[in-house]
């Protein structure tokens, strides 16, 4: 074991760590008394004096991120669609795709077109980037018209409920609403919330009046259908005896931990 | 451990890495806001220079955003982990040759103690350095040029002028005590 700590520390050298490396290959017991001398050995971070990189590092390194996953869509778009009569004009959208492809940016469906051949493009990856991002916008804004047409039919079905959310504790002055409609298993939601440290999140609950509390979603920014507005879905003719938002790690959690911040009952 | 995935109020490592494993930024952007400053610090303290050890720091992370589905809790500790590839490739990086790419899904490092909360952090901090402190010199600096400067026993003992059995019985002295933190 004490050999495994040295090797651990890298300290042993050449013919001998290569010896000790070749023998834990071979044995269980010694791979897991390394990866504890490891364990031990990585005590010695904390004797480091603790500093903080810049905070421009986290924004780089989500920036880069989000490009990577936009470079990945890209290449994955061909495979989850095809458009409709793409097939008799692609040899000339591809042969006239360095002159002609401005006029498709301007058009929100021909940009879903012009991708699946553009996307083939590997020579032009920072105009297919920008056409991307054109890509997204139109996604997003059927998106945006699909969860409206839901938020409409909740607002619009006369066995919607509303509840008035009042605020708690700490957000006494907050204020929330929920139209919750139990036959469709959909809510929409708004609140008023302070601003939250970094870190955490607000999520929305559902209380049914038998079981666990319902995960209605993360008070994100991203997440908003409109305005002030989410929506949320929840298992059909769920019996909701009140409606609760609390404040939890970031990200959210499966089950309610923090602090209440807006309560309701029906 | 609670089925949420938090222990008292912290969120556990193996939940973000789940959720980075289905693409959640902001489970990244959490797990970055635990660890950042200790994998920047000690690799800081290894190069010497703030802009290497930023490099490190975000190529790190960026490979945890890249292979966390294939990341098994069971085989080891994802704080461990992250201390011994950081180190690992700021010692690569001083040594001027480019690292070996660990696997998040091979070299398990058995990290016992808890290190997800800030608290946890800055008390394990203030244990490491009280028994750094109270270390003999000649312990210290032999566990310091071991690890912080990637030197082996033999070059150790060339700098110290000690005979080679000599140097490895400090560090492993040295080790012994530094284990006592986790009891």
């Amino acid at each position: 074991m004490e050999e495994l700590e040295l090797y651990a520390l890298g300290a042993l050298s050449g013919e001998e760590a290569a010896a000790l490396q070749a023998h834990v290959a071979e044995c269980g017991e010694c791979t897991m008394k390394l990866a504890q001398a490891h364990g031990s050995a990585a005590l010695m971070a904390f004797a480091a004096k603790q500093e903080r990189p810049a905070g421009t590092i986290k924004a780089e390194l989500m920036a880069r991120i989000r490009a990577n996953r936009e470079e990945e869509d890209r290449f994955a778009w061909p495979l989850r669609t095809q458009a409709p009569g793409l097939g008799a004009g692609r040899a000339k959208m591809e042969s006239d795709a360095k002159g002609s492809w401005w006029n498709w940016v301007l058009v929100p469906a021909a940009v879903l077109l012009a991708l699946v051949s553009l996307g083939l493009s590997w020579q032009n990856r920072k105009i297919a980037a920008e056409l991307q991002k054109e890509r997204r916008a139109a996604e997003l804004l059927i998106h945006d018209r699909e969860e409206i047409e839901k938020l409409v039919s909740v607002l619009a079905a006369p066995d919607t409920v509303t509840v008035k959310l009042a605020g708690t504790g700490d957000a006494a002055n907050a204020s929330g609403v929920v139209k919750y409609n139990g036959k469709m298993g959909v809510m929409v939601y708004s609140a008023e919330l302070p601003a939250l440290p970094g870190g955490k999140s607000y999520e929305m609950w559902l209380m049914p009046t038998n079981g666990a509390a319902i995960n209605a979603g993360v008070l994100r920014a991203s997440g908003r259908v409109w305005g002030n507005l989410w929506t949320a879905e929840v298992p059909a003719k769920t019996e909701a005896k009140g409606f609760a938002v609390t404040i939890e790690p970031a990200g959210g959690v499966a089950q309610p931990t923090g602090p209440k911040v807006l309560v309701g009952a029906t | 451990m609670s089925p949420q995935g938090t222990v008292g109020d912290v969120t556990t490592d193996g939940w973000l890495l789940a959720r980075i494993g289905k693409k959640d930024e902001e489970a990244l952007s959490a797990l970055y806001d635990r660890y950042n400053r200790l994998v920047f610090s000690m690799a800081k303290r290894i190069l010497g220079d703030t802009g290497k050890a930023e490099e490190i720091l975000d190529d790190l992370f960026y490979q945890v955003w890249q292979t966390a589905g294939r990341f098994d809790p069971a085989k080891g500790s994802l704080a461990g982990w992250l201390l011994v590839t950081a180190r690992n490739r700021a010692i690569s990086r001083l040594r001027g040759r480019s690292g070996a790419s660990e696997e998040l899904d091979e070299n398990g490092v058995t990290l016992r103690l808890d290190v997800e909360s800030r608290a946890a952090q800055n008390s394990l901090v203030n244990k490491v350095r009280t028994v750094m402190e109270g270390l003999p010199d000649e312990q210290r600096t032999a566990l310091e040029c071991a690890y912080f400067e990637g030197m082996p026993d033999t070059a150790i003992a060339e700098k110290t002028g000690q005979p080679l059995e000599t140097v490895k019985t400090r560090m492993r002295s040295a080790m012994e005590s530094l284990k006592k933190v986790l009891t």
